[in-house]
């Protein structure tokens, strides 16, 4: 049983995974520029914010729900360092504030999700608006740069360890110890269950509200670190920041094998998922097409990735469902 | 007193009492308010967010939902733009414009009811494919120089009146509409797939053919909405009304029509969007930042979705504990 669950979650990311590869791969060939170190940098360190972003939204998206307030949230705490920074406050003080925002947006969104019981989009849409009105009222047309950022998040965003950008590492080492808890976790599992059947995940006892308030908790935590993540990635932090982010990192999940009717995915297949759309864009600027046909190359390939999904799994759940109750 | 007795107090009223009110204290705030150009502006602002709500509502109603909205706009926009940069006939651009928001909801539709996708993640899919073809159309150029006699469309009031010509089309959509959900066979049809898909199936209702419809109608009065824009800023561009697909969603719960599925008025909608108009026009003409009006949206969301819930909870606790 334990063996074929697994056997089920790793057919999830496989597709993705080669879709990667061959990405990479097939414009290497074609322009070798593309596989330089520099090269991947750019794919390595493009992704680093909406990858994070994605592990904390897998999580979300697992339970049936769906979190819009990361991308406000990201940005507002990226500019939160910033401020702070300026302000002469240490970087572990500042890091504590952006986490602080996040944690108390994703309490807001948790109380009114799990115990309300009110449907996640259209709350966190609220506060997607809320915390976005806030976020401009105090920026008000400020900008953080670099010199007022944190000099350890300008130095992290310009690092790299043999040849893959800090943030990137930063970014997958979340990936791996979310994953690893979503895989192994008791309480992690129970997110599964409640997405992939709510009402029975009740009857059979397991405290859905409590769980649902700590996944958006959770989801809120790894906003406000996104934010320091967006600001060593860019150097500078706006009333702009993290706007429209939330689209892509939902594009990202789902892409990667985080299927938006819950119950299936995996953070690192959200990582993957976010690389593989990443590296798309640039393959297509290395092959020389327009970079305008970018966007609308995503958008094809997100819509043939839910579909590709939906015939998989209209030819897989029958036999899981009979090797199940054999 | 005895109109009111009787009558369950629904979140739609709740909203077209706030209307009235916003609109009694704005015109005592600033004396800026009430008058005839404010008006027109007013409308004129909401246009866009108002003919694309009407559809939505349905969708939503229905239990489905589309994010690309804003996207077919633009692409719509872009057409038209593009079009008569090579030398088109405004008007046929804009026909053929409207064929290609209608194409937009169509592409929805055919992925949703015949695919079977979930059409939240299906409709992200198609707001980046639909602004991205924008982009390969128009490049980074807006066509800016669009013939005077249609854009003072979007500029003139219609002649003896302070009404701008968009309000003819909110008349006759929003009448439209609103007889359509709540009057015709085709508005039950609606009400009875978002409660209970199923049994609407067994039913006999038409459950694809109406999805199908419903969303090719969005993209087309996307497409109409697109056309205003247009005129509206005398510009094509490829970025135009970027994020108004959550700005008309959030108007729509607002209105009182629930996420789920099956709830919803097409007066609360009216009214929300109205309302929204005129808070961003008090607080535009009484110096409040923008800001302040996002945050406003943002909370009347969340109130209009929390509260009733809070009420619901409290009154099935008490039926609890006095049986």
């Amino acid at each position: 049983m334990r063996a074929l669950v697994d056997r089920v979650t790793a057919i999830r990311e496989v597709p993705v995974f080669i879709a990667l590869v061959l990405v990479v791969v097939v414009t290497g060939i074609a322009n070798p520029q593309f596989l330089s170190a520099s090269g991947a940098q750019d794919i390595f360190l493009g992704v680093a914010v909406v990858a994070t972003l994605a592990v904390g939204q897998s999580v979300i998206i697992v339970m049936r729900h769906v979190d819009l307030s990361v991308g406000s949230t990201a940005g507002f705490a990226a500019y939160l360092i910033g401020n702070e920074s300026a302000r002469n406050h240490g970087l572990i003080y500042c890091l504590l504030v952006a986490l602080a925002l996040g944690l108390a947006v994703g309490a807001v969104n948790g109380l009114l999700v799990a115990y309300l019981k009110l449907p996640s989009l259209v709350v966190t849409l609220g506060s997607m608006y809320v915390v976005r009105g806030i976020f401009n009222q105090i920026a008000a047309g400020n900008t953080i740069n670099d010199s007022q950022a944190p000099k350890f998040l300008g130095f992290v965003g310009r690092n790299s360890i043999a040849h893959i950008p800090d943030l990137f590492i930063f970014a997958a080492i979340l990936a791996f110890i979310v994953s690893l808890i979503m895989h192994s976790a008791r309480s992690a599992r129970d997110l599964y269950a409640m997405g992939s059947n709510p009402p029975a995940s009740a009857l059979v006892g397991i405290p859905v509200a409590r769980r649902t308030f700590f996944a958006f908790l959770a989801s809120g935590a790894v906003s406000g670190i996104a934010g320091a993540v967006l600001l060593s990635r860019f150097h500078s932090a706006d009333a702009n920041s993290g706007l429209g982010l939330e689209l892509n990192v939902i594009a990202a999940c789902v892409v990667g094998g985080v299927a938006i009717a819950g119950g299936v995915g995996t953070p690192y297949g959200a990582l993957i998922g976010a690389l593989l759309l990443q590296s798309i864009t640039l393959a297509l600027g290395a092959l020389g097409v327009s970079q305008f046909w970018q966007q609308a190359v995503n958008g094809t390939l997100l819509i043939s990735a839910i579909s590709l999904d939906r015939y998989l799994s209209s030819r897989i759940k029958p036999t899981t469902i009979m090797r199940v109750s054999s | 007193m005895s109109i009111l007795q009787g009558r369950k107090f629904t979140w739609d009223k709740g909203v077209m009492l706030l209307l009235v009110v916003t609109a009694i204290v704005g015109s005592f705030v600033t004396p800026y308010f009430a008058t005839s150009s404010n008006l027109s502006f007013v409308i004129q602002d909401i246009a866009e967010i108002m003919l694309i709500a009407l559809p939505m509502t349905f969708l939503i109603i229905a239990g489905e939902i589309d994010l690309s909205v804003a996207s077919a706009l633009s692409l719509v926009s872009s057409t038209i733009g593009i079009l008569f940069r090579h030398g088109w006939p405004f008007g046929w651009a804009i026909v053929v414009g409207l064929i290609v928001g209608a194409l937009c909801g169509a592409l929805n539709g055919f992925l949703v009811t015949i695919l079977g996708l979930q059409s939240l993640a299906v409709t992200i899919g198609t707001l980046a494919l639909f602004r991205g073809l924008c982009f390969v159309l128009l490049g980074n150029q807006p066509v800016n120089k669009l013939p005077t006699s249609w854009t003072n469309l979007g500029y003139n009031s219609i002649p003896h009146t302070f009404l701008p010509y968009s309000f003819i089309l909110l008349v006759i959509f929003g009448a439209l509409a609103w007889v359509l959900l709540h009057y015709t066979r085709l508005g039950r049809w609606t009400f009875a797939v978002g409660i209970n898909v199923e049994a609407a199936k067994f039913s006999g209702i038409p459950v694809r053919r109406l999805k199908f419809a419903l969303f090719t109608v969005t993209g087309l009065m996307s497409g109409i909405a697109g056309v205003v824009y247009t005129l509206r800023f005398a510009s094509a561009s490829p970025d135009s009304a970027s994020g108004y697909e959550l700005g008309v969603i959030a108007a729509v719960l607002f209105g009182g029509v629930s996420i789920a599925g099956g709830i919803g008025t097409l007066w609360g909608v009216l009214a929300a969007v109205l309302e929204l108009g005129v808070i961003r026009s008090v607080l535009q003409l009484i110096d409040v930042s923008a800001n302040a009006l996002l945050i406003v949206s943002g909370a009347l969301l969340l109130i209009s979705v929390a509260v009733p819930r809070a009420i619901e909870i409290l009154r099935n606790r008490r039926e609890l504990i006095t049986p």
